[in-house]
């Protein structure tokens, strides 16, 4: 009898496509919701991604009662409280998270605060401390990558300790995530490229560690298909709308994959980078994936071989022997990286960076060790094998 | 018939054999810390009275180490002198007896989402490599290699004999004290 076994939950209505922001008046009121607050950023409220959202909600009689649209960066204990503060004294009934990882992720420990009381959201951290269901809660990315949308974490940081608390329960999942085209058409070739290869990342990870499982592996092959077809176009033509949805697509499904399947050595090194050289997270993914799965290569050989497909198609596929299909999927995805290197200078190596020094490599090695993700890659990664994927992926 | 009348007995075998082994790991996370500069290495970057547990979910057999300083544990046997730091929790003792006997390797358990994790992950990631280094030190290597990763291919047979026989030895006089006492 077989060992394996596996769970896979994802309660989370998405609602994408064309339009699909004039879906939240109906969902909120559905789930019993009147006064909702919008959680943003001031970048999102600039570029006037806002617009839409509010123009879609008024015109059918749902008033926004708040708009937070502070949110830094780096979210913080102060921020989160803050944010709970206006809600209570709004007197607001539900959340609509609009923006990034940080907005979203902000709004999510804002829901815990607002319904399980208190002010103190570090008593809160951990994983399974929430016992209770929490108020009504939207969220409207506005870049297609960090797939925060369908996952049940949020990292706040906790200023007064200088510590990142993680929060984990199935009930940070939001009601629903609304994917509108709208919202990701303004985004800068450099973003765009960045925050797909961390989808990317996100997907080719799932695929080939630990927690893999049949249900994350048709959503990872499906994200992987959509960034490999829409990526190189978006960046061509950035109001291509269809391609924007693509891609905003394939970011929820390589959420669903790895939020059920976990990442590996790429998310360890990325977390260490972006902890010590505060590059950006997609970024640290683009840069490290080719090396990380070349490190990993004979323990992955069959599911990155599948892999060619999604990435290639089925013609390079049929024409590739199968004891090379490995090795051209790390050539397909180097080749990707190529393409964005000439369309909007995405480092390839941590030398292009140019942040980040080479006697910083050990550093970022020994903390890579440390991170949670490292438990799902699936060689056993020693210091010194770290430190070799780091030297090669200097230069 | 007979199945449905045996069950009971096997039950309870498999809870005395969790309960037994996590005694042995207990004693033995001990003296592996004693005489192993890896090991040490590794639990240094641990604070001082720092409690870790394994243990069975919801009220099953469990161990507790603490790490007293400079890359030392101390078995405290199932009881902790004050709340623990890290615990890792396994959902049922079925999912303890898998990964216990050497059915499932640790990192499988926590991809399959058998355990838990309550307190800080790098914690948990350290602990899991100080566990993973006494299981390829105390079980023959073709066990150690299926409850771990990967063996490490730097362990050769004279080091792994030598540092077994202590670590057994420690225990064994382990035991004898706390069945003296």
């Amino acid at each position: 009898m077989t060992n394996q076994y596996y769970e896979f939950f994802c309660p989370v209505k998405v609602i994408a496509g064309k339009a699909a922001l004039e879906h939240i008046p109906y969902e909120l009121t559905g789930l019993g919701a009147k006064r909702p607050m919008i959680v943003t950023d001031k970048g999102v409220r600039a570029a006037g991604l806002l617009d839409p959202v509010i123009a879609a909600c008024e015109e059918s009689g749902l008033e926004i009662v708040s708009i937070y649209d502070d949110v830094p960066p780096d979210s913080s204990t102060d921020v989160v409280r803050d944010i709970a503060g206006i809600y209570r004294s709004e007197k607001c009934d539900s959340i609509i998270a609009v923006g990034g990882g940080s907005a979203i992720d902000t709004a999510k420990a804002v829901n815990i605060l607002v319904s399980e009381g208190g002010d103190d959201i570090a008593a809160y951290s951990g994983a399974g401390v929430i016992k209770h269901p929490l108020k009504p809660f939207l969220v409207v990315p506005t870049t297609a990558g960090t797939g925060s949308e369908v996952t049940s974490v949020a990292v706040i940081t906790d200023t007064a300790k200088s510590v990142k608390l993680p929060f984990t329960s199935s009930f940070l999942l939001p009601n629903a995530a609304v994917i509108d085209p709208r919202m990701t058409l303004t985004l800068p070739p450099h973003i765009t490229a960045a925050t797909a290869m961390d989808a990317m990342t996100h997907a080719t990870e799932a695929f080939t560690c630990m927690a893999k499982n049949p249900l994350s592996d048709a959503y990872a092959t499906a994200a992987i298909k959509k960034i490999s077809t829409s990526l190189l176009q978006v960046m061509d033509n950035p109001k291509d709308s269809n391609g924007r949805l693509e891609l905003a697509q394939a970011s929820t499904m390589a959420g669903i994959a790895f939020s059920n399947s976990m990442v590996g050595l790429v998310h360890a090194l990325g977390h260490a980078t972006g902890a010590i050289c505060h590059l950006p997270h997609g970024l640290c993914m683009s840069l490290y994936l080719p090396y990380v799965l070349e490190y990993n290569l004979e323990s992955i050989r069959a599911p990155l071989g599948e892999l060619l497909l999604y990435l290639e198609g089925p013609e390079v596929y049929s024409a590739t022997p199968a004891s090379r299909r490995a090795e051209a999927s790390i050539s397909a995805l180097r080749k990707l990286r190529d393409e964005l290197h000439k369309r909007c200078k995405l480092p390839r190596t941590l030398k292009e960076t140019a942040g980040v020094e080479e006697h910083q490599l050990d550093t970022i090695a020994e903390l890579a060790m440390d991170d949670g993700a490292m438990m799902f890659n699936p060689k056993e990664v020693t210091l010194e094998d770290a430190k070799a994927v780091l030297k090669r992926a200097w230069a | 018939m007979l199945a449905k009348r045996i069950q009971p007995m096997v039950f309870q075998a498999r809870r005395l054999y969790v309960e037994l082994m996590f005694q042995v790991m207990g004693r033995a996370l001990q003296a592996v810390s004693e005489i192993d500069s890896a090991v040490q290495n590794e639990a240094d970057a641990l604070p001082d009275g720092f409690l870790f547990e394994m243990m069975v979910m919801p009220n099953g057999p469990r161990l507790i180490v603490e790490h007293t300083g400079n890359g030392r544990f101390h078995y405290h046997g199932d009881s902790a002198p004050r709340p623990v730091d890290l615990s890792i929790q396994f959902k049922h003792i079925a999912h303890a007896f898998l990964v216990l006997s050497f059915q499932e390797k640790t990192s499988e358990a926590f991809a399959n989402d058998r355990m838990l994790v309550d307190g800080d992950i790098s914690y948990a990631i350290r602990m899991t490599r100080v566990l993973n280094r006494l299981e390829t030190f105390i079980l023959p290597k073709l066990v150690a290699k299926r409850a771990v990763k990967e063996y490490p291919s730097n362990l050769h047979l004279p080091e792994k004999l030598l540092s077994a026989a202590r670590i057994y030895l420690k225990v064994a006089t382990n035991f004898v004290e706390t069945v003296r006492a």
